[in-house]
Parts: structure tokens; C-alpha cells; sequence
């Protein structure tokens, strides 16, 4: 009996945690909608204007698809390398301007097969962004056409240099040479 | 064959060399800049080209045209992608051809010194006459390497295209260590097509 009821208790207790932590402003009032549509995500208000949810990676798109009613602008979208945990965090910034709020939406994938589902049919301008990402990271957006080298050399672009495990020193020293003076892999301070 | 070679001028017109040190002056005194700015340091150039710092009362010019040219400002920082187009424009310049690298950036890379796509010794692959140090250098640097080209020029030190010409082989290795064998082919001749 103890154990079917525990579990009760401290899911109440959390659901109250979650409503007490939203604020009774306009931005948390914007999660509690936006949440209450999509009950997968986790949100929370960051301060004045400034929002963030997480999203399960198979969910991100079905989210983005409801956000997008309220942020009608796709700022940008940015990928942070954890390489320790081998995950991928693709970052979406949104800009509401009905509501002058700014969201991020983040979400986790495989560092091994980073996959996400395009969202240009959402905002058309992401394919830019995912170009850039693809390029910096190697996240493959399924769906875009014009995934490929865009802003690097074709060279730079195989490696994917904006990872962590990219070898800067040593790919600098396979390409440009190793005539230049200030090139020393054993100096621990480098002066510029 | 080597007093032919001498200048460009007596390599021409053999008889006119009477007239040499008057093309000198004439030359540095009509420099017009290729206006190609590649890296930060085409900040500098508002200023320099406006009413504070002034450059026209030297002669200078920026023209969009690399055939009308003489003097190339490399103005910062150089990635391998630029530097095609630069090797480029710089070859469309009609000899004698001069350049001004600014900062630190062409010199030895800089502050991007470790960076993957920022080349390191931009005198391996083009000829430069004057370097300017300094990141970035203030319109003053810039004018002050502008004094010093232009009495490069009228010395007969400022010498790259010359250089350019005779180890056209090393400058053509270096550049195809970097792009890959082939890369006029594949690159330059997606952006012109006659060459
Ligand atoms: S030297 Fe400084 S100002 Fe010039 S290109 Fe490099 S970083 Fe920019």
C-alpha cells in the first residue's frame, strides 16, 4: 500500500513545483500555453523576456511546429559539442514579435548519428541555418536539399573544425606548414 | 636579357629610359587601389578614403576594377577562400602592381594565428611590398605605408611583380600545396570563364 501511494504524493508535489515555478507574467503565462500543448517538453522562464524549453529529439519538430504560432521569427540555430556525455545540444532561438519574447528550445542528440527532422517548411530561412550547422557540426538535417559544403573549403569542411575533437594545431601544422615561429606544440603559454 | 628585364618601363620602351625616373614619380603619384576589402582592417579604409584622413590629396583612388590598377590592399586577415580570389585579381593587374598588407594577420596570422582556415604567411603564396603592423593599424599605420611604398616606388624597391614573375614556380607551389593541384581549373573558372 506504501508503495502504490509514494509515487502519488511525489508526483503532485512536482506538478506543484512546475506551476509554482512559472511566474504570473506574460512569459509564463506563453510556457504554461505553450506546455500545455505539448506535455513531452520541460519549460521554465529565465528572466524578463527569456524563456527556454527542452524537447525529446523526436518531438522537436511537432514543438517547433506549436511554437511557431506565438514565435514567428527563427533567430538562429546553434549546436553546442558535449563532447564528454557524446551528445549534440541543437539550440533554436525564436523571437515572438506579437509578444517581444525571445525562446530557446533545446534538444539532445547522438553525437555518433546526429539526425533531426528539417524545419524549413516551419520558417524557410532555416535552411541556412542548418546548412551552417551541418557544415560547422555534422548534424545531417533530413529533409534539406542543400546540405554540402556552403561557407567552407571543401578540405575544412570533411572535418567538421567547430567540433571538439577537432584537432586545430595539428590540421594548422598539416596545411599551412611548419615555418612559422610561433607554432610549438610543447609551449603552454603562446604569446600573440 | 637582364637590363631588359630592369623595369617594366625599359623592358617596353628601350629609348625611353630618359624618361624613367619621371614614371617613376608619375606612378607613385597615381596609385589607385583595387578596392577589395578582405578582413577587418577594411574598417580603416571610411576614414581614410573620407574627409578626416583624407587620401585622394596623395593621388590614390579606389577603383572596383582590377585591370585600371596598380596598388592591391590586403586589409587583414586571409582564409584560402580569399586568397583564391585574391591570387586572382592580383595576376588580372596590369604590371607594375604593388601591395600593402595590413596587421599582423598577413604577417605571421595574427590572433588567428592557430585557427584552421586562417593562412599564416601570406608572403608564401603573393608578393607583398609593404607590411603594416599593428592590430588593426590606425589610418595613420596605413598612411605611413603608403609614404613608405610610394617612396618604394620611386627607388625601384617595390619590387613584388617583379618577384612574382621570376619565382612564379615557388609562389605556384605553395598555392597548390594549399588549394590542391588544379585549383584554377576547378575554382577560378567557375568565376571567369575565360582564363
Ligand atoms: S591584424 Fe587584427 S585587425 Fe587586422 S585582420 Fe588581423 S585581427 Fe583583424
Amino acid at each position: 500500500m506504501d508503495m502504490n501511494e509514494k509515487p502519488k504524493v511525489e508526483e503532485k508535489e512536482v506538478q506543484e513545483m512546475e506551476v509554482q515555478k512559472l511566474p504570473d507574467t506574460k512569459e509564463g503565462r506563453l510556457v504554461a500555453e505553450l506546455l500545455e500543448k505539448a506535455p513531452y517538453a520541460e519549460g521554465s522562464v529565465r528572466r524578463e523576456r527569456r524563456i527556454e524549453f527542452r524537447v525529446p529529439k523526436e518531438e522537436v519538430k511537432n514543438f517547433l511546429r506549436l511554437a511557431s504560432e506565438k514565435f514567428e521569427i527563427l533567430l538562429q540555430i546553434t549546436v553546442v559539442d558535449w563532447l564528454k556525455e557524446s551528445e549534440f545540444e541543437v539550440i533554436y532561438q525564436l523571437w515572438s514579435v506579437s509578444e517581444n519574447v525571445h525562446a530557446m528550445v533545446r534538444t539532445r542528440i547522438p553525437r555518433d548519428d546526429p539526425r533531426l527532422p528539417t524545419v524549413m517548411d516551419i520558417w524557410p530561412v532555416a535552411e541556412t541555418y542548418e546548412r551552417e550547422a551541418h557544415e560547422f557540426f555534422g548534424v545531417i538535417y533530413e529533409g534539406n536539399p542543400r546540405l554540402g559544403p556552403f561557407i567552407l573549403e571543401p578540405k575544412e569542411y570533411e572535418k567538421h573544425p567547430l567540433r571538439k575533437d577537432f584537432n586545430m594545431l595539428g590540421y594548422v601544422k598539416m596545411v599551412y606548414g611548419e615555418d612559422f615561429d610561433r607554432y610549438d606544440e610543447s609551449k603552454t603559454n603562446y604569446v600573440i | 636579357m637582364s637590363e631588359r628585364n630592369d623595369d617594366f618601363i625599359t623592358y617596353e620602351l628601350q629609348e625611353f629610359k630618359l624618361f624613367e625616373p619621371l614614371f617613376r614619380w608619375a606612378r607613385k603619384k597615381s596609385l589607385w587601389i583595387v578596392a577589395f576589402c578582405t578582413g577587418c582592417g577594411g574598417i580603416e579604409m571610411p576614414p581614410l578614403f573620407t574627409a578626416r584622413y583624407d587620401i585622394e590629396r596623395f593621388g590614390m583612388m579606389p577603383n572596383p576594377s582590377p585591370r585600371m590598377a596598380d596598388l592591391f590592399l590586403i586589409t587583414g586577415y586571409v582564409t584560402p577562400k580569399t586568397l583564391k580570389r585574391i591570387i586572382i585579381t592580383y595576376e588580372m593587374i596590369p604590371d607594375p602592381k604593388y601591395i600593402i598588407a595590413h596587421g599582423s594577420c598577413p604577417i605571421n596570422g595574427g590572433v588567428y594565428w592557430d585557427s584552421y582556415n586562417v593562412v599564416k604567411q601570406l608572403d608564401k603564396y603573393i608578393p607583398i611590398d609593404v607590411a603594416i603592423a599593428g592590430c588593426m593599424p590606425r589610418p595613420e599605420a596605413v598612411m605611413d605605408g603608403i609614404q613608405e611604398i610610394m617612396r618604394k616606388i620611386e627607388s625601384g624597391e617595390a619590387d613584388g611583380w617583379k618577384r612574382y614573375r621570376e619565382n612564379y614556380e615557388w609562389y605556384r607551389k605553395n598555392q597548390d600545396e594549399l588549394f590542391g593541384e588544379g585549383w584554377r581549373e576547378r575554382d577560378a573558372r567557375r568565376w571567369l570563364a575565360w582564363i
